[in-house]
């Protein structure tokens, strides 16, 4: 009888208190708003991506937005992503607005395209990267061909690599063996299109170009006597039209013989072009960057087996790797900031984070991650140091974007030697300029 | 039958959970009402509310056109007003909004722009119709700088005539910078569309997420799975009427207000979505909270039930509890009226018995009395009667005695008196009580002794002696003639080390007991009454007091028993284990280290070495040929032991022979061995009664070494003749008989009628004039205690030493101690028995002498 008074007692004093609790709603006269709201530091940042929210549900975040993340919780700042995408391939490309807006100096960050990098940088509308704190961490060669005119102008996340992506199930439905050289190459398309297969390259108006450059400096790189042969370009000693021709002979034969749709891929983006046929397994190769074999919206979950190798040379398999990369524009409104982003997002914390969310090829000498094994082949020969550059700042003829360019005009029509002649009058110009 | 009795209860049952499921669907039926129509009118707030927000936000753009547009219209009338319009164009210095201004004089197709370039209009669509302040509007492209722009044109007139016209480039970074930052808390995404195109040219920087489409209105439809032809269609006639279109679409899973919202007529417009939660922030709270309330009243409710229930059980096992108790009480109530009706029929019964058995004795002592003072003068019959009187009164005293002691014990005044004491000393008591009882109706009585590890105790002897005599006499009682008794004392595994375990058994082959007996036989004033027993004079108590001594002492008595076959009474104790003896000592003084033993029987074979165990002294236990043998080998023995009744004479005196003079040689022979006295006059030979023990070996040997000593008899029960006493006793007849029975002794007494007139007495007295004081306890004036410790208080040399021996009806140990403690030096019971006293002076002497 006691415990249950005890108990009564208990609950009675629970319940007051509660209720007590519950009715306590003063309101204190103070002001509402943070002061320090107004004062948002702010970092506007032009890339092909929006951004995403980070409590959005059921989205990935990208790889550089996470590192953007990093930087924005880092250093207390806000990056403001702006973007554009192309509607259409008569639309103005993202290069060339990327290459608007820094010149109007309508941005802090960029993330640039290796022609651009080398166009802005030599107007001198990048800023000099070269004493950020994570630049120590780079490989040397991503220096190199980062530098214009003695100033590092940009910095990758990740190195880009390029390779064919192969249907291997077909490569052995037709017994054929993964092509080496640009003959094997040829020989392998025409046993293709001789069982039915009508065009066995699924291309796009970008990235043919690849296929150009791999047999144009597949020498040069691996040959142990690169920058002679630079510095012979540089002062028109050599011809780039030489270097190109071969490549672009073989472009020819590939599209004479049908194995490219010239017409189709002229007007075809990315991916969105020839992705459908290929994972349909109605096209047996493609070329693609290393990283879509890693994404499921590309090419990162296939019905069949996939190996992806360098492109054909004369020294074998070759990669090839341009670099995209970030820059700060050097009359960015909120250049201070903008350089702090860029510490940050080129750290090796962050590009560790970068490459394992990725799994690519990291430019920090001190980021290791392994590779699907899918990619094995072509990251054994990089490994190996036989690849070939897509860029090179230290050329003075901009390669990744000129060539895209008049490898179109071949697709339109163009002959081998309207070709070359393009690059001898780009030679030429380069010349004068020098002058 | 007992599903009769269940129905209306299953029937009852169900009916209140129909009542209760009732009572909460009705419940659960207002709830959700309340929470749906909650839930609507949020709805209704939510597109009101977005609405608001949307209409604002084309406001804020409208006006920021109209202020475009107002300027423009100003510069085109500057530039009418310049001298030359070409150059105010050249040198105007772009803005934030502003960033380019282009002219085209009238007639021309070409003209020039603020950044140098030649400009025409075909770069520009204007088809679209799409005008702010009447002035055309551009469709939105990328411009020079790479962010999406759009032209306004107006005509630049002078004086009422068209000069040119001005086309002036806006960014929408511009209005982007006059948005708020974020909608909704940034979960809502908001476009700014251009009407024609149908491209997303601004979105405003933290409004929006990424898949949610950025690129065109198909890209909206597409990213956000917007499929349903109906609402495209509705869209796409707002798109041409310029009107604003609102429906509902989840998107990626949640529930969401979709928007087209022209701006300016329709040139642009606001195209996105707002989740529903980011709306109705509070409303999912109101819901939630509706639930928490729903769900806090059914717990509170479950609870209210469980404790009621709880309460009810409780209730009803409490009632159930106190009916337990009650029952128990009122059994408990019967079962003691029924023991105090027994207790009070015992009682009669006793007391009838009682008067019974008292009157006998008293008719026998005022008859022989009557007797006696007739027949006087006839010594033969005068000797004859005072027998008779002697046994009638003795009888009497015995009867007195046991009421008294079961009274005592009942009321719980009993007191152990716990001294130390050798087992021996107890058997040989009970022995020499029982033996001579036995003997008398020709029973035989035999005693055995085994396992004992430990013979020197701690205990209450006498209490102990009571038991086993209570015990004993009993079985001679109730055993006829040429019956048997066995007394067993039988050591069992100790418990502890420091206490002897003993069972004492007492077994006859006589009456024994019915069942019913068995079970009342411990109770007090039950007695077993048949023809046979009838016989036997009893209080009827003896077992009372031997139960409850037993139960004082912490040990057990069980009885068992069958009619004419006999009964076994079985005592356990408990007996504490005398710390140090100082056998070892006196062995080793008297240089006795090796006795041998010629024993029959295998218990005393065992019994002897294990009892001297302790002693230091080794016992070698042989056969008479192996003892012969031993002797003859020259073995050095200081005392051998020879079985009387086992080796007899013969062997004893060859023994004997084989001897040294000074060895000792014992003769072991039960209590009544005949044939002995031949053997008994051999020298340095005597007997030792069975069964073995140390200290009864111990005391022989005392006893033979202190006679080689010649010293003279102890104890010896010695004269009192020519003594002086002087006698403390109130009670006159007393007195007499004591004056007359010492004066039989030839000693002289003076009585003092109290016990200060005995210390007076003494005072008074010349030294030596009284050998003995003879002290009664309980005497008006001043008590036999008192005056004991007044005398051994006075300042006289013989004050500390003259004897003072109690003399006390009250036959108890505890007295006894009393006495001791007041100071007197013994004490001897009431009725006074010469014997006793002359034992007890006789042993106050000795102790004198050896003090």
């Amino acid at each position: 009888m006691k415990g249950m008074k005890q108990f009564l007692a208990a609950c009675l004093a629970a319940a007051v208190l509660l209720y007590l609790a519950a009715c306590e709603s003063e309101k204190d006269p103070t002001n509402l708003i943070s002061r320090t709201e107004g004062q948002k530091r702010v970092v506007n940042l032009f890339s092909p991506m929006e951004k995403t929210n980070p409590d959005a549900e059921n989205v990935a975040r990208t790889a550089a937005d996470l590192t953007v993340s990093m930087a924005e919780e880092k250093l207390g700042v806000t990056v403001d992503y702006w973007t554009y995408t192309a509607e259409d391939y008569q639309d103005r490309t993202y290069d060339e607005v990327a290459l608007d807006r820094a010149r109007s100096s309508m941005d802090d960050l960029y993330l640039l395209n290796p022609d651009v990098i080398l166009a802005l940088g030599s107007e001198g509308q990048l800023e000099d990267l070269s004493g950020l704190e994570s630049v120590k961490n780079l490989r040397e060669i991503i220096r190199v061909a980062n530098t214009v005119d003695g100033k590092l102008v940009a910095i990758p996340q990740e190195v880009v690599a390029y390779g064919l992506f192969l249907n291997v199930d077909l490569f052995k439905k037709y017994q054929l063996s993964l092509p080496q050289t640009p003959e094997e190459f040829l020989e392998c398309c025409r046993v293709f299109r001789q069982n039915g297969i009508e065009t066995p390259i699924g291309a796009n108006r970008w990235w043919l170009e690849t296929f150009v450059l791999a047999q144009a400096y597949a020498d040069l790189y691996n040959g142990g006597n690169t920058q002679a042969e630079i510095d012979a370009l540089n002062s028109g000693e050599a011809k780039y039209s030489d270097y190109m021709r071969p490549g672009f002979e073989f472009l020819q034969t590939l599209i004479d013989n049908g194995y490219v749709d010239a017409e189709k891929a002229l007007v075809s983006e990315a991916i969105e072009g020839e992705g459908p046929d290929f994972l349909a397994g109605k096209t047996p190769i493609v070329m693609a960057y290393w990283g879509a074999a890693n994404t499921e919206t590309a090419y990162g979950k296939t019905d069949f087996e996939m190996q992806v190798i360098g492109f054909p040379s004369s020294r074998g398999q070759m990669p090839v790797m341009p670099m995209t990369g970030w820059a700060v524009s050097a009359n960015a409104e909120h250049k201070e900031d903008a350089m702090q982003v860029m510490n940050v997002i080129t750290s090796d914390e962050a590009l560790q984070l970068f490459s394992e969310t990725n799994r690519v090829i990291s430019p920090s000498q001190n980021v290791k991650v392994d590779c699907v094994p899918a990619l094995k082949p072509l990251n054994d020969r990089i490994e190996e140091g036989e690849y070939v550059l897509g860029s090179n700042a230290g050329m003075n003829v901009e390669q990744w974007g000129n060539t895209c360019l008049i490898v179109r005009k071949l697709l339109e029509g163009a002959s081998v030697e309207e070709c070359m002649a393009e690059f001898d009058a780009l030679q030429a110009a380069a010349l004068k300029k020098q002058k | 039958m007992k599903a009769k009795v269940n129905g209306p209860k299953k029937v009852r049952g169900l009916s209140w959970l129909f009542l209760i499921i009732l009572i909460f669907s009705v419940f659960g039926v207002i709830v959700s009402t309340v929470s749906n129509k909650v839930t609507r009118e949020m709805s209704n707030s939510a597109i009101q509310n977005l609405s608001e927000s949307l209409d604002l936000i084309q406001s804020t753009i409208e006006a920021i056109l109209r202020s475009q547009s107002d300027f423009q219209s100003l510069i085109a009338r500057e530039v009418a007003g310049s001298e030359d319009p070409e150059a105010y164009i050249r040198g105007y210095q772009r803005n934030q909004a502003m960033v380019k201004l282009s002219l085209i004089l009238a007639g021309e197709t070409e003209g020039i722009s603020n950044t140098g370039e030649r400009f025409t209009e075909e770069e520009l669509n204007f088809s679209s119709g799409g005008s702010v302040s009447d002035m055309p509007m551009s469709q939105s492209y990328v411009n020079y700088m790479g962010t999406w722009a759009y032209t306004l044109k107006c005509p630049v007139e002078r004086e009422g005539e068209l000069i040119g016209t001005l086309y002036a480039e806006y960014i929408y970074d511009a209005i982007d910078r006059s948005l708020p930052d974020g909608f909704y808390n940034k979960q809502a995404s908001l476009y700014i569309m251009d009407a024609q195109s149908e491209r997303f040219v601004l979105k405003p920087k933290g409004m929006g997420q990424r898949s949610a489409g950025h690129l065109n209105l198909d890209d909206f439809y597409r990213a956000n799975d917007i499929q349903d032809t109906k609402i495209r269609e509705e869209i796409t006639e707002c798109l041409k009427s310029g009107e604003d279109v609102l429906f509902y679409h989840s998107i990626r899973s949640a529930d969401a207000l979709n928007y087209i919202w022209a701006v300016s007529d329709g040139t642009l417009f606001l195209v996105g979505y707002v989740p529903l939660e980011a709306i109705q922030q509070e409303g999912k709270t109101v819901n939630q909270n509706i639930w928490i309330v729903v769900v806090s009243l059914l717990i509170s409710f479950f609870l209210c039930v469980a404790l009621y229930h709880r309460n009810r059980r409780q209730q009803e096992k409490l009632r159930k509890k106190q009916e337990e108790e009650r029952q128990l009480y009122n059994q408990q109530l019967s079962e003691a009226l029924k023991a105090a009706q027994i207790a009070s029929e015992s009682k009669t019964t006793f007391l009838s018995n009682m008067s019974h058995d008292i009157r006998t004795p008293m008719n026998a002592v005022l008859g022989f009395t009557t007797l006696l003072s007739r027949d006087a003068e006839n010594p033969s019959k005068v000797r004859e009667y005072t027998k008779k009187i002697t046994a009638s009164g003795q009888h009497l005293l015995s009867l007195i005695n046991d009421i008294l002691d079961i009274s005592k014990i009942e009321s719980g005044k009993v007191v152990l008196n716990l001294e130390p004491f050798t087992l021996s000393d107890v058997i040989a008591s009970a022995d020499s009580i029982i033996q001579p009882m036995a003997k008398s109706k020709h029973q035989t009585f035999h005693t055995k002794v085994t396992g004992i590890r430990h013979e020197y105790l701690i205990g209450d002897e006498t209490r102990l002696n009571q038991i086993m005599i209570n015990l004993l006499s009993n079985a001679v009682k109730y055993t006829p003639e040429k019956g048997n008794i066995w007394f067993r004392v039988i050591g069992l595994k100790q418990r502890s080390s420091q206490y002897e375990h003993i069972r004492f058994e007492v077994e006859d082959n006589g009456y024994g007991m019915t069942q019913e007996y068995l079970k009342t036989i411990f109770d007090a004033f039950t007695r077993a009454e048949n023809s046979t027993t009838n016989k036997v004079q009893g209080t009827g108590l003896g077992m009372a007091i031997t139960k409850s001594i037993v139960e004082l002492m912490g040990g057990t008595i069980e009885v068992t028993s069958e009619v004419n076959k006999g009964s076994l009474f079985q005592v356990e104790l408990e007996l504490r284990i005398q710390e140090e003896t100082s056998d070892r000592r006196i062995w080793e003084e008297h240089g006795i280290s090796r006795i041998l033993s010629v024993v029959g029987t295998l218990n005393d074979k065992e019994n002897i070495p294990a009892l001297m165990e302790n002693t230091g002294v080794e016992v070698v236990t042989v056969e008479q040929e192996e003892a012969f043998r031993r002797l003859k080998n020259d073995e050095s023995f200081q005392m051998v032991l020879v079985d009387w009744e086992e080796c007899g004479f013969q062997t004893a005196k060859a023994i004997r022979s084989a001897l040294p003079d000074p060895v000792v040689l014992l003769l072991l022979s039960e209590f009544d061995a005949s044939g002995m006295e031949e053997a008994m006059q051999m020298p340095h030979t005597d007997a030792l009664t069975k069964p073995f023990f140390v200290s009864a070996l111990r005391s022989k040997m005392e006893e033979l070494w202190s006679r080689n000593n010649s010293q003279p008899e102890a104890e010896a029960a010695g004269s009192l003749e020519g003594m002086h006493f002087l006698a403390a006793e109130d009670n006159e007849i007393n007195a007499e008989i004591l004056t007359e029975l010492l004066d039989l002794e030839g000693a002289a007494c003076e009585i003092a009628v109290n016990g200060r007139l005995a210390l007076e007495r003494f005072q008074n007295s010349e030294p030596g004039e009284f050998d003995v004081i003879l002290m009664d306890v309980q005497m008006p004036v001043m008590n036999g205690h008192e005056a004991t410790r007044a005398i051994r208080a006075l300042e006289r040399e013989d004050a500390k030493r003259i004897p003072i021996i109690a003399m006390t009806a009250n036959a108890f140990a505890e007295d006894e101690k009393a006495a001791l403690d007041a100071g007197m030096d013994s004490h001897v019971p009431k009725p006074l028995n010469m014997e006793t006293l002359k034992k007890a002076i006789g042993h106050l002497n000795w102790r004198k002498e050896n003090p």
